[in-house]
């Protein structure tokens, strides 16, 4: 079954134990100076898969009340690769250097990339980045820890975090598990399960007390899995090139035979003169 | 030319190479192709590597705010083997005692007993060497350097002294060879703060001021902030009294600038402290007494305080060796000091230093001998009691407790009338300021025999002290006769109290913990 992470992002302190798991086990450098792992400034980039974004947001109201006093509350949001159930990175690799594997993870064979970065624009959440500043530079994203997965362990981040915003399991319980959270009673979560439909589902899922959109969450990302929506006319292509290929082939003896033709003609005239 | 050689160039791929080429391509190409997944180069701690959907017990690491004074953590040396968050949670009970979300800030008390228990370096006090330096090289800017109880007793660790070697002396005269103008004690200043707070206790006890009883010191900036974020209740019973740094502070700025005829503007006043929270104590926007005194609200009572470890570096960055250093006197000024003042770096030694006094105060009698060896109030018990018998008044009960872990059941009595002490210690590190976070880093976790060391070695000094009782010290009485007038009088009001401000809505407090 396929497995999925659901980030609780109320229970998230900004500690930033989940960056330096990352950083520790996939052996990835510190580049502070270009791109923070935390904070206000933090961004994802080639050695930074995930990082922990700090947001200032106006306090959420409850219903029927107003927030008169205005005040200011602190929100911290992992970012990583939501790893698409039907990825566009991977549909998007001529080289099969993407690859979705059962368990979940959309795993990538840096020896397999040719460096053309269609999966950097295929992305809706703009995941995988490029090693501009290399000799021979790949792409570089989250692999949810593919390898640790297959061992039957957590991802690194998710093994470190001391407040359990994460949690791993199977991704239909655990969205049933938002579900529950998010449509309780009392509930003062948004009623929004980030993941659940967005490019056609991810593996990873979040749920908030703090609309997602003042929280850098991509909401323009479609409803529909990225792959789907050139699947029908890349499906035909196949076939195309076989008519395509028939054509050609038909013209070429056409006119080879209209050459010959001629030639024959030509000769004829030149043994009757 | 023969035909053959006439032929020769044409033939760039014979049959022989093409199949070389291509067999060299498709192996090439096979081998490039076929590498590893990326991920998974480096190395976890061991917890981290349990199969299962388990969590480990120990895991991750306390968040720490960029804008954090007291601590910083450097990303690249932490190893997340989870002591910070360990020590926090369960000494300081702080990490793990909010519920989550968190409000609009992160719950810190800056005690940096963290900085203690973090194997790698990875979370230190916040730099002040920096600001030091540069303060030092000004030529306009005239240095004055207070030094903390508990630093004379550990800063010989750094230079390979055994723990508990007192090194005041030595000490002194590293910071004159740093170019410190003036060396000042802050031992002063605990005897000042134990005339103010005794003096206050006494008043709270027979009802002259108008405030609950029991009376919790307030020398301790991780605990006030502490009290501030689950006790708010309970601020009324904290002393106003500043604690010896912040009251040094403003005699510095005050009565030492106008002894000495020093323009308060042009002094830079440093403190070498045992204590990351002091860094976030001297910038608390209400401790800028002497300014507001003055009339200058921008003048602070402390401009910059550095740690023990900070004070080590920077002489070893100078290229002395403390031990071949002539022992030297401190500054005539602000800088005696009585026993009492000394063993405030200790748990329970505000309390021994404040009730020698008090029973003088209430009494009017010599204080017996017990109260030079107050044994109940002595050691490393997070808790300790003791029952005190003051002729013309009765009993006093005191209690001292150290770790913020130790607070909960004292003060759940207090809440609930069921605790029936007049005075109670409080101080944010096991052992006292001795063991605070900005003192040299020893085992990890900290030891209790290196804590007893240094305790004995400050004990040590009581013992030999000519002057046992704070208000006995013959500056002290100076001071008050010259300049301040009388304890709680209106000008030590002005400079030498302070007021708390409930910080409890930042954080919402757990409950059962």
């Amino acid at each position: 079954m396929s497995k999925g992470i659901l980030v609780n992002l109320t229970k998230c302190i900004g500690c930033g134990s989940c960056t330096v798991a990352c950083k520790m086990y996939n052996g990835n450098q510190w580049i502070n100076e270009r791109a923070e792992t935390n904070g206000e400034h933090a961004e994802l980039a080639d050695e930074n898969w995930t990082v922990i974004q700090k947001f200032r947001v106006p306090q959420p109201v409850e219903t029927g009340k107003t927030n008169e006093t205005n005040q200011e509350i602190w929100r911290f949001v992992k970012r990583q690769c939501m790893h698409c159930k039907e990825p566009g990175c991977v549909s998007s690799c001529f080289a099969k250097a993407f690859q979705k594997t059962e368990a979940g993870p959309v795993i990538y064979y840096p020896n397999n990339c040719v460096g053309c970065r269609y999966c950097m624009l295929a992305c809706p959440f703009k995941i995988p980045k490029f090693e501009w500043d290399k000799t021979i530079p790949v792409i570089t994203k989250c692999v949810m820890c593919g390898n640790r997965i297959a061992k039957g362990q957590q991802p690194a981040c998710v093994s470190v975090c001391p407040t359990n915003v994460m949690k791993f399991g199977d991704r239909d319980d655990l969205l049933a598990e938002a579900k529950e959270l998010v449509s309780s009673k009392d509930s003062h979560y948004v009623q929004h399960i980030y993941g659940e439909e967005e490019a056609g589902g991810t593996s990873w899922i979040y749920v908030s007390d703090t609309p997602f959109e003042q929280l850098g969450f991509k909401m323009n990302v479609p409803k529909k899995s990225i792959p789907s929506y050139t699947s029908t006319y890349m499906h035909s292509t196949p076939i195309f090139g076989a008519i395509w290929a028939l054509v050609l082939t038909g013209l070429y003896f056409f006119t080879k035979r209209k050459d010959h033709v001629k030639s024959a003609e030509n000769k004829n005239s030149e043994t009757t003169e | 030319m023969k035909p053959e050689d006439q032929h020769e160039p044409n033939i760039d791929v014979s049959r022989r190479s093409f199949i070389k080429m291509a067999g060299t391509g498709l192996v090439v190409g096979t081998i490039g192709c076929s590498g590893q997944p990326s991920g998974g180069e480096g190395w976890m701690p061991s917890q981290y590597e349990g199969n299962g959907n388990f969590p480990p017990q120990v895991r991750g690491r306390i968040p720490i705010d960029p804008q954090n004074l007291s601590i910083t953590r450097d990303d690249r040396k932490c190893i997340l083997c989870g002591q910070c968050a360990e020590v926090c949670s369960k000494v300081e009970t702080v990490m793990y005692n909010y519920e989550l979300p968190l409000i609009d800030n992160i719950p810190c008390i800056g005690c940096g007993q963290c900085t203690l228990w973090c194997p790698t370096g990875a979370i230190t006090e916040t730099d002040g060497l920096t600001a030091l330096v540069e303060a030092l090289n000004d030529p306009n800017k005239h240095v004055v350097v207070q030094t903390a109880p508990s630093t004379r007793v550990a800063l010989g660790e750094e230079f390979g002294l055994p723990a508990g070697t007192n090194v005041e002396g030595r000490q002194v005269a590293a910071l004159k060879s740093l170019g410190f103008d003036t060396v000042l004690d802050t031992n002063f200043s605990a005897d000042l703060t134990i005339m103010e707070e005794a003096t206050e206790l006494v008043q709270r006890i027979t009802g002259k001021l108008n405030a609950p009883i029991p009376q919790f010191t307030s020398c301790c900036p991780g605990w006030v902030r502490y009290c501030e974020y689950f006790y708010p209740d309970l601020l009324p019973n904290l002393s106003s009294a500043k604690s010896p740094m912040s009251m040094l502070g403003a005699m510095i700025k005050t009565y030492y600038a106008e002894k000495r005829g020093i323009d308060p503007k042009k002094i830079f006043s440093v403190a070498v402290m045992p204590c990351t929270a002091k860094k976030f104590e001297a910038g608390r926007p209400e401790m800028n007494h002497s300014g507001l005194k003055i009339g200058d609200p921008s003048i602070r009572d402390t401009d910059l305080v550095i740690t023990t470890r900070e004070l080590a570096k920077l002489i070893k960055l100078r290229g002395l060796d403390l031990l071949k250093l002539e022992p030297v006197s401190y500054d005539n000024l602000l800088s005696e000091y009585s026993g009492a003042g000394a063993i405030f770096g200790v748990t329970g030694g505000v309390m021994e230093a404040a009730v020698r006094t008090a029973y003088v105060q209430i009494s009017g009698e010599k204080p017996p001998a017990l109260l030079f060896n107050l044994q109940p109030v002595r050691g490393l018990a997070g808790m300790k009691e003791a029952t005190l018998e003051i002729p013309n008044h009765g009993e006093v009960r005191v209690a001292v407790v150290a770790g913020m872990g130790n607070t909960h059941k004292v003060l759940e009595r207090v809440q609930n009338g069921t605790g029936n002490w007049h005075f109670i210690e409080f101080m944010a590190c096991p052992g006292g300021c001795i063991s605070g976070g900005g003192q040299p880093r020893t085992a990890l976790p900290p030891s209790d025999e290196v804590r007893s060391a240094r305790i004995g070695a400050l004990y040590n000094v009581d013992e030999r002290a000519t002057v046992r009782l704070c208000h006995e010290n013959p500056e002290i009485k100076t001071v008050y006769k010259d300049y301040l007038g009388e304890p709680n009088g209106h000008l030590a009001h002005a400079l030498l109290h302070t007021h708390y401000e409930n910080y409890s809505m930042h954080l919402k407090k757990k409950v059962n913990s």
